[in-house]
């Protein structure tokens, strides 16, 4: 009954048509701006932006915080996915639900909390000055760390989920079958844990590492025009000096990073469904 | 008079791209028979079944069915019913409304609906489960409702492919002896899947046998069970020894073939069930290389020149050990002639 | 002992993702004048003041409807694409399956101003229309893959079962398969409404004078606005979210689509 090939793909064409012409069409041509000039094509673009001190400073501050974001995302995410087993099976699905509920909540408001936080009378400055730590406030929003803050905060969950669910595909009775032996938990986590979770430490990592070095919001919000990432370097150049082409630039390589992420999740994946 | 070709496959050839899957089959089936449809998983059954309800477009030949081709008609015009292995029942309607569902479209409501699903329903023994939905009946009931399902509508065909398959063996023969009732009872034409020969010789007025998308044979099941013709049908109704024959004689045997068995000379090969083959005396010599006790009677490994034959014999005659030497007949009166090995 | 330390981890975690609502939400029922924390006094000023705002009534009012209007477009543009590929073996199926989920892939910024270029400006497109093609497009993905999960949860031949029975492949459709992926098309309706309503980035280019959604609009408060009524306004967002979040956990099991 379903063999007729031509009703499947009549029932597809509207989304791919619309995909294709609302979304691929635009992004694509947006994309070859940077490679043409009045003269024909060119990579002179790509060679400028990567010889501009504030876009190298730009990108780099990106990486820097995706990879570092990624990492302590990965390390409180093990910590934390590891406890949330260990509740047992009834409360871990509320634990879950826990972890998922911030990834629910506007961004917006998120991000604004640290404000509320961070700011020059919030409450951590209130407490610094009021213990005699400082004789006045510390600067802390504007600054790289409260964009890590703020992006830790926002995708952490994302970690936190994808190691949880690893956790409980492993084997019942890994863990008491290495304490038994005799192993130190250090052993246990690098012999028996690292190895059987990497692919949800991947998938988790990829996640993550993509929402951070594509997120606006906070780096709009927490970082300002002091600490630029790329979204918020391409939203200026575009809004302050209409440079396009600088915006392809930007496209192309945050695109590339992300087409990159999810091919490798993709391959994990499918090799797992193999 | 009923009609001796009700239902008239002509030709027909399915192909999934590269792959034939039926490959010019014909088949007849007068009104109110019910066939089964034999052969090992693979040969193409489930394909056949699927092209008679339209589910499946033919790429050669064509079907009649009640003298109107039916070869175009789209499967919700065409009156057939079919009883999937899976059951296939919906999941989101109570056992009522999924044998009320072809009623329904059907524009049949009220009094005569609550009376024919009722009848159904009872038919097939399911009274007190008409609020239960799927989920909550056995695979058994499941089976039962699917039935219901398909006959309420009264089909002018009924296909049931291979509908037991899923049961555990008690419920099967329950469900042999309940099905055969329902033919009875229903009248209606029949075609019958399955893969297990005792079904199909239990339940059939016929039986098409088919291997690798052809009819290898057909016939009534005592001409299958007592004459299968090729090696293939043979085997299915359990000969499970069968010898070619040469000119120079029985393979492996040469000279066996005398003057006074020559009324066997003209066929390809012979072939004995397991019980038909003599044990302790004749002048066919082999070892036993196995032996295994079954009750009534102990089964036999034996290897001989004509290659490895296997014999059955009751436990209270003689009995042999592996590695005895042994002397056997194969009685050609017992023999049937295989005009294919 | 690792026990310990695990806990503790799990309960600081759940303080630092969890936290600074309680500290907004607390801020917000401040009955001062500026957005501090310990709030100075206790009242419900600043809660009711959000909905006197002007501003925040019309962006709130254009966000409901970008994101019931956007997600209805993507359901219809994603279920049957969903169906296709979940039942036809259409030609290049793999290709399809890429290009409708590419939207996810594509950071939203470059989205916006890419159809703001090419499409809105060319064509002229209205504001709201330009919205409305970047949140479909957004949502579309989540549409196809949350049906996509439904739909392998129902057997192809239920509904060969129900075209034996005399029903139309559309009956079919409409009497079999729909009822079974309702809670699905449910779970996708709600992940899309909450993606489209706190998006941002792709609305960043696409809004316009007096026509933005409400994220946007906070963003651009937050500049100038030193008073509470932005916490309070986060607040009932958050709690927004959440009771739609833990009422479709309840009622679909939202989760299982995640
Ligand atoms: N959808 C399909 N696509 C390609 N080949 C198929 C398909 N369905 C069945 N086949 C092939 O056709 C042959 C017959 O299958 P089937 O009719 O299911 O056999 P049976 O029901 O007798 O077990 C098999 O070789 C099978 O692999
Ligand atoms: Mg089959």
């Amino acid at each position: 009954m379903f063999a007729d090939r031509r009703i499947g793909l009549a029932l597809a064409a509207p989304a791919l048509l619309f995909v294709g012409l609302a979304f691929l069409l635009p992004v694509g041509i947006l994309l070859t701006e940077g490679l043409r000039t009045p003269a024909g094509w060119t990579l002179s673009r790509f060679t400028t932006f990567f010889t501009d001190p504030l876009a190298l400073e730009v990108t780099f501050r990106t990486l820097r915080l995706g990879f570092g974001v990624t990492i302590m995302s990965a390390i409180i995410g093990y910590a934390v996915a590891l406890a949330v087993i260990e509740t047992g099976p009834g409360n871990r699905a509320r634990m879950t639900a826990l972890f998922i509920l911030p990834l629910m909540i506007s961004p917006v408001a998120r991000t604004y909390a640290w404000i509320v936080l961070l700011g020059r009378t919030g409450l951590i400055n209130k407490a610094v000055v009021g213990l005699g730590l400082s004789d006045e406030p510390l600067r802390l929003l504007f600054t790289e760390t409260a964009v890590f803050i703020g992006l830790l905060q926002l995708f952490l969950p994302l970690m936190v989920l994808s190691l949880t669910s690893a956790l409980e595909n492993m084997p019942a009775d890994v863990l008491p079958a290495a304490r038994v032996l005799g192993a130190g938990w250090l052993t246990i986590f690098f012999r028996v844990i690292l190895p059987l979770t990497r692919e949800g430490l991947i998938v988790g990592g990829t996640l993550v590492f993509t929402g951070a070095v594509t997120a606006y919001i906070t780096p709009a919000v927490l970082g300002g025009a002091k600490v630029l990432m790329l979204e918020t370097l391409l939203y200026q150049r575009v809004s302050v000096a209409n440079d396009i082409a600088t915006a392809s630039v930007i496209a192309a390589i945050l695109i590339a990073m992300s087409i990159a992420t999810h091919s490798l999740i993709r391959r994990i994946t499918t090799r797992r469904r193999a | 008079m009923s009609d001796p070709e009700y239902l008239a496959l002509r030709n027909i050839t399915i192909a999934y791209g590269k792959t034939v899957a039926v490959n010019d089959v014909s088949i007849s089936v007068p009104q109110g028979e019910l066939l089964a449809l034999l052969g090992p998983s693979g040969c193409g059954k489930t394909t056949l079944m699927r092209a008679i309800a339209g589910l499946l477009p033919l790429t050669t030949g064509s079907i009649a069915l009640n003298k109107r081709d039916i070869t175009r008609v789209p499967a919700n015009k065409r009156e057939v019913g079919l009883v999937f292995q899976s059951y296939a029942l919906f999941p989101h309607l109570s056992v009522f409304e999924n044998v009320a569902f072809g009623l329904r479209l059907r524009k049949i409501s009220g009094d005569q609906l609550q009376q024919r699903v009722d009848g159904a329903i009872a038919m097939v023994g399911l009274q007190g489960f008409e609020r239960r939905l799927p989920k909550e009946l056995s695979g058994g009931q499941q089976q039962r409702v699917a039935l219901a399902r398909s006959v309420v509508v009264r089909p002018s065909l009924l296909l049931l492919d291979e509908p037991l398959s899923n049961l555990d063996a008690r419920l099967r023969l329950e469900m042999r002896s309940e099905l055969h009732r329902l033919h009875r009872d229903l009248g209606v034409t029949m075609i019958y899947v399955t893969h297990d020969q005792t079904e199909a010789l239990a339940l059939a007025d016929r039986i098409v046998v088919m291997r690798d998308g052809c009819v290898a044979q057909s016939g009534t099941p005592e001409d299958l069970y007592e004459r299968p013709t090729s090696g293939f049908v043979a085997r299915f109704m359990g000969f499970e020894n069968i010898l070619s024959v040469t000119p120079e004689g029985l393979a492996g045997e040469p000279g066996r073939l005398d003057a006074a068995t020559s009324s066997v000379r003209d066929a390809r090969a012979l072939a004995w069930r397991p019980q038909n083959v003599v044990l302790g005396q004749g002048p066919f010599s082999g070892r036993v290389v196995g032996a295994s006790y079954q009750g009534e009677t102990t089964e036999y490994l034996i290897d001989s020149a004509a290659g490895m034959l296997k014999a059955q014999s009751p436990v209270v005659s003689q009995r042999f050990a592996p590695g005895d030497a042994i002397n056997f007949d194969l009685p050609f009166d017992r023999a049937v002639k295989l005009a294919e090995s | 002992m690792m026990r310990m330390l695990g806990f503790a981890a799990l309960g600081l975690a759940l303080i630092f993702l969890l936290g600074p609502f309680l500290i907004i939400a607390g801020a917000g029922f401040s009955s001062g004048d500026l957005l501090v924390f310990p709030p100075q006094g206790f009242s419900l000023r600043w809660y009711g003041a959000v909905f006197e705002i002007e501003r925040f009534r019309e962006s709130f009012v254009l966000s409901m409807q970008l994101a019931v209007g956007s997600t209805v477009l993507a359901l219809l543009l994603g279920v049957p694409a969903a169906y296709a590929m979940a039942r036809y073996q259409v030609p290049g199926g793999e290709w399809i399956r890429t290009i409708v989920t590419a939207p996810v892939i594509v950071p939203a910024i470059i989205a916006g101003l890419a159809l703001l270029r090419y499409t809105v400006i060319p064509l002229g497109l209205p504001v709201m229309a330009a919205l409305v093609l970047g949140h479909t497009a957004l949502v579309a993905p989540y549409a196809v893959r949350v049906v996509t999960v439904s739909l392998t949860h129902l057997r192809p031949d239920v509904e060969e079962a129900a075209v034996l029975l005399g029903a139309t492949r559309t009956g079919a459709f409409f009497k079999v398969v729909l009822p079974n992926i309702r809670n699905g098309m449910m779970a996708a309706f709600i992940l899309g409404f909450i993606t489209s309503f706190n998006q941002v980035p792709v609305s960043l280019f696409l809004t316009g004078p007096g026509v933005t959604t409400l994220p946007i609009d906070m963003l651009a408060a937050m500049e100038f606005v030193y008073d509470p009524s932005i916490a309070a306004l986060s607040t009932l967002l958050a709690l927004m979210s959440v009771s739609i979040v833990l009422i479709a956990e309840r009622v679909l099991g939202l989760s299982r689509y995640v």
